[in-house]
C-alpha cells in the first residue's frame, strides 16, 4: 500500500472489485486531462494521476473509491512527492476523523 | 443548487412557478409576494390559516424586520417592510393552497412511473448516483430549518409554523429528487419545479398568491457537509433568520463571541460538555495540549498519540502525524487527527483514520 498525504492507495485482487462499482461511470478528467482522486478543499491541491488509468467513485463519501491502472503510473501532488503506482486495482481510502459519539449521533438527526 | 447563496434569481423562479401551475391545469397566480426568508414565509402561510384564532397579532409580532416585495395585478411592484405584508395579507383572497396539485401529485406520478420502469434495485442505484449523496445533509438542512422555525414559534405558535413549513415546496432544496428525475429524461413534466428550484429558495403556492422565499445569504458547511461556522451564523438570509452550528451542533448566537478569547482554563471551566467540545476545537486540540502541559500516550514511527482526560465526557485522543515530505523551507509540518478514545498506539491512531487495524497498515511508501 502506499500514503500520499492524506490518500492511502490499496492493491485489491481485481476478482474482489464490487460488481456495483464496475457498474459505475468512470469518473471524468478534469480540464487538465487528470484523473483527481482528491482534492484539498481549501487549497484545491489534487492527487492526481496523469496517465491512462480509470477511477469508479462510490457514492457514499465515506467508502473507498477504486482505481484501475492498466500498465501502471505516477500520482503527484503540489505538496507531496510523487508515488509510482504498478499496473492493477487499488482502493483509494481518503482520511477520516473520529466524531466523538453523541456529536455523531447528532449530526445524523440533523 | 441546494447549497447556493446567492440572491434569488427572480423572474426565472417566477417563471417556473407560472409554468408549473399551467402544467397542473391551474391559472397562474395574480399575487407574487417575495419574502426574505422561509421564518417570514411560514408566518405568512400560517396566517392565511382561516381557523387562526384571536392570537393572529402576536402571530404576526414574529416576523422579523424585512422586506417583502409584492406584485399584484395592475399595479406597480413594491418593496414593503414584512409585517406590512402581513396586514396586507388578508386582502389578497390567497384562496385555498395548491401545493398538492402543483408539486405533489406531478412529482409521485414520475416517481411510480420510474419505479415501475427501474424495479426496486434499479431505482436504489440510480438514487445512490443521483440524489443520494446530496440527500443527508440536504435533508439534515431542511429538518434544521424545519425545527428553528418550531422553536421561534414558541409554545403557543411552534408547531403552527412546523405545520407550515411542510405546506412548502423546497425550491432549491427539492434538488436531490429532481436529479434522480433529470438522469432518467424526467424532468419535463416537473419543469417549473425544476426552474424554481434552480432560482429560488421555499414557496407556498395558493390559488391566487405565491410566496417565494429568498435563498440565504450565507451558508457556511464543513467537509461532511453539516452546517458549521465559528465566526457568525453558519445558516443566514437577508432578514435576519439565522443558525449558528459547529459541525452540526447547533449553539446560541452569543456563543459565537465568546470563542475568540478563549483559554484552556475557561475551556476547563465549562460545564455543558457539548459547547465544550465546541470551544476545544475552535482553540485547536493542539494548542490546548501544548498549553495544559498534556504528555504523550505512545510514540512510534506513524506519529504520536495524545489524550486529553474531560470531566463526564469521552477523553480527546488523538495522533499527531509528520507529513513525509518536508515544507520548502526544509522544516516537516504535523497535524492532529482525532481517533476514537479506545485507540492505545499511534500506530493503530493512524490506521483507524485510514479505516484499517494496525496489523493491516503497512504502506511501503509514503509521501
Amino acid at each position: 500500500m502506499y500514503r500520499q498525504g492524506d490518500i492511502l492507495i490499496r492493491p485489491v485482487d481485481g476478482a474482489a472489485v464490487p460488481p456495483s462499482v464496475l457498474a459505475l461511470p468512470p469518473v471524468a478528467r478534469d480540464s487538465r486531462g487528470r484523473v483527481v482522486l482528491a482534492l484539498g478543499e481549501a487549497t484545491g491541491h489534487a492527487h492526481a494521476l496523469t496517465g491512462p488509468g480509470t477511477l469508479y467513485r462510490t457514492p457514499q463519501p465515506m467508502s473507498p473509491d477504486y482505481l484501475h491502472l492498466s500498465e501502471g503510473g505516477r500520482l503527484v501532488h503540489e505538496e507531496h512527492g510523487p508515488i509510482t503506482l504498478p499496473a492493477g486495482w487499488f482502493q483509494v481510502v481518503r482520511q477520516r476523523e473520529y466524531v466523538a459519539a453523541s456529536l455523531t449521533a447528532r449530526a445524523v438527526a440533523d | 443548487m441546494p447549497f447556493t447563496a446567492t440572491p434569488a434569481d427572480r423572474p426565472r423562479a417566477e417563471a417556473g412557478a407560472a409554468a408549473a401551475y399551467r402544467a397542473a391545469g391551474l391559472p397562474e397566480p395574480s399575487h407574487i409576494l417575495w419574502v426574505p426568508s422561509p421564518f417570514t414565509g411560514a408566518v405568512l402561510a400560517a396566517l392565511l390559516d382561516p381557523e387562526l384564532p384571536e392570537t393572529r397579532a402576536e402571530l404576526a409580532s414574529l416576523i422579523p424586520a424585512g422586506t417583502c416585495t409584492l406584485r399584484s395585478p395592475g399595479v406597480p411592484e413594491r418593496a414593503l417592510p414584512s409585517a406590512e405584508a402581513a396586514e396586507l395579507l388578508p386582502r389578497l383572497g390567497a384562496g385555498a393552497p395548491v401545493r398538492e396539485r402543483v408539486r405533489s401529485l406531478p412529482w409521485e406520478a414520475e416517481r411510480a412511473a420510474a419505479y415501475a420502469e427501474l424495479g426496486p434495485a434499479g431505482w436504489a442505484e440510480t438514487w445512490a448516483r443521483t440524489g443520494g449523496p446530496t440527500w443527508e445533509p440536504v435533508n439534515g438542512l431542511v429538518a434544521r430549518i424545519r425545527a428553528a422555525l418550531g422553536e421561534l414559534g414558541g409554545e403557543e405558535h411552534g408547531s403552527r409554523l412546523r405545520g407550515a413549513s411542510l405546506d412548502a415546496v423546497l425550491g432549491q432544496h427539492d434538488a436531490p429528487w429532481l436529479g434522480l428525475f433529470a438522469s432518467l429524461g424526467r424532468l419535463a413534466p416537473l419543469h417549473g419545479l425544476a426552474e424554481v428550484a434552480a432560482s429560488a429558495g421555499w414557496w407556498w403556492p395558493r390559488e391566487n398568491l405565491v410566496i417565494l422565499s429568498e435563498r440565504p445569504s450565507r451558508l457556511c458547511r464543513d467537509e461532511p457537509g453539516r452546517l458549521h461556522s465559528g465566526d457568525g451564523p453558519a445558516l443566514a438570509y437577508p432578514d435576519g433568520f439565522a443558525l449558528h452550528a459547529w459541525r452540526g451542533m447547533p449553539f446560541p448566537a452569543g456563543f459565537v463571541d465568546t470563542l475568540a478569547a478563549l483559554t484552556p482554563a475557561k475551556i476547563r471551566a465549562e460545564d455543558n460538555t457539548e459547547l465544550r467540545r465546541i470551544m476545544l476545537e475552535h482553540f485547536g486540540y493542539d494548542r490546548y495540549l501544548a498549553e495544559s502541559g498534556a504528555a504523550p500516550v505512545h510514540k512510534d514511527e506513524t506519529g504520536t498519540l495524545w489524550r486529553i482526560e474531560l470531566p463526564f465526557d469521552e477523553p480527546v485522543v488523538m495522533v499527531e502525524v509528520l507529513n513525509s515530505t518536508p515544507e520548502p523551507d526544509g522544516s516537516v509540518r504535523t497535524y492532529y487527527l482525532r481517533v476514537p478514545p479506545e485507540v492505545r498506539t499511534a500506530r493503530e491512531g493512524v490506521a483507524w483514520t485510514f479505516g484499517l487495524t494496525a496489523q493491516e497498515y503497512h504502506p511501503e511508501k509514503e509521501t
